[in-house]
């Protein structure tokens, strides 16, 4: 079996399937979308209230320095007075994290695995890396394992490694483009571009910051 | 119904069945498959004006319905697209579709392929784009798009020979 014939196979396998939406249902919906574009700062309501995220918004704003907390300090860009993030273990063996702005994702997951976390870390990027499978659990393990919170533009989130189901690990991610608008068109990755008349989120910030399961793999979570 | 309504209209009816087959492809789950890219064309009318000068608004819908399925794992974790992917073919489909409108064989044989070579495969050979297109709606390197479709493609010729040979001389 050849190339072309080998494509022929795959594309007859779905070629009974059809779209039965009526184009006028996918019109009223794209009118809700218009609709809530023109909310600002709905994304992260949106995200908190649907179902079994964990999620805040994390607006975070220079105004409102604030004491860096004891443990590992993240990157200090030039332009801000706090640490992005920091990470301290607390003696019950809870990982306290605290982020002040979504940056150095990399730094961050490397901190965290030191401390003995299977986790990744995705700040600003592109969907679930393909070396990670999402782990189907419930809301109530999930929020056994991490705590959210957000005070003064501030996320904190705590996670219990020890309520990790046993070949698992942690995902910290942003939520581009949730409750905001699709991706620009130039460029068809999500969380790029700002249509007119959008505010847009501060500098760094492109959605809610949320957490899921994964199953831990060496390539997914150290 | 007003010029942009019939252009989308027009759009809509040429390009639904390829994207939810591409995404189907890529996903595997027919249900998810539906729901994410009814709500990719939904927001393709919503930002039509600029959509529909982009170089290949078919790429632009399948890449948001992607996306919008990833965020639809991390709404709901009941959900996971592949969690299953063997079975994926017999599950029951949503909106009363039929399983048996896929070829279960082949739906399997995709679904046992890296999640990155069933995106190349999906929109290299049911959406059509070249390898530059495809490189651009998954942000990979041109290079690691004909790398991922040659290893995809020896995969499903591995995995498939014994089958439709079989089918051949029954």
């Amino acid at each position: 079996m050849n190339d072309t014939e080998l494509s022929t196979v795959v594309r007859e396998s779905v070629a009974d399937i059809h779209s039965a939406t009526p184009v006028a249902q996918i019109i009223s919906r794209g009118r809700a979308v218009r609709a809530r574009r023109r909310i600002p700062g709905v994304a992260g309501a949106l995200a908190v209230a649907a179902g079994t995220a964990l999620a805040v918004a994390t607006l975070l704003s220079s105004g409102h320095p604030g004491l860096v907390s004891p443990g590992h300090p993240g990157s200090h860009p030039a332009s801000a007075r706090l640490a992005a993030w920091t990470v301290a273990m607390q003696a019950n063996g809870d990982i306290d994290v605290t982020i002040n702005q979504l940056q150095n994702p990399v730094g961050l997951q490397s901190t965290l695995r030191a401390d003995g976390l299977p986790v990744n870390v995705s700040f600003s990027s592109n969907p679930l890396s393909s070396s990670c499978r999402p782990y189907d659990t419930t809301e109530n393990v999930l929020s056994a394992v991490a705590q959210f919170s957000t005070i003064h533009g501030r996320a904190y989130l705590v996670i219990n490694p020890s309520a990790l189901p046993s070949g698992t690990g942690v995902y910290i991610f942003d939520e581009p483009g949730a409750g905001l608008p699709s991706p620009s068109p130039g460029t068809p990755t999500l969380g790029s571009g700002q249509p007119a008349g959008i505010i847009p989120p501060p500098a760094g910030i492109t959605g809610p910051l949320a957490v899921g399961l994964v199953y831990a793999s060496q390539q997914c979570t150290g | 119904m007003g010029t942009q309504q019939l252009d989308f209209a027009e759009f809509y009816r040429s390009a639904a069945d390829e994207c939810l087959r591409t995404v189907l492809v890529s996903i595997g789950d027919q249900g998810t498959a539906r729901e994410v890219v009814d709500e990719a064309f939904a927001r393709a009318w919503a930002s039509w004006r600029t959509v529909s000068r982009h170089p290949a608004p078919k790429a632009w819908v399948v890449r948001t319905a992607l996306n919008a399925s990833i965020s639809r794992w991390r709404r709901h974790r009941r959900e996971v697209p592949v969690a299953d992917p063997v079975g994926v073919a017999d599950r029951p489909t949503a909106r009363g579709a039929s399983a048996s409108l896929v070829d279960p064989q082949i739906m399997a044989a995709l679904m046992r392929l890296p999640a990155r070579q069933r995106q190349v495969i999906a929109l290299r050979i049911i959406l059509d784009l070249d390898t530059a297109n495809t490189a651009e709606v998954l942000g990979i390197a041109p290079g690691t798009v004909m790398a991922h479709l040659g290893r995809a493609m020896a995969a499903l010729r591995h995995d498939l020979q014994p089958e439709l040979q079989q089918e051949n001389r029954s």
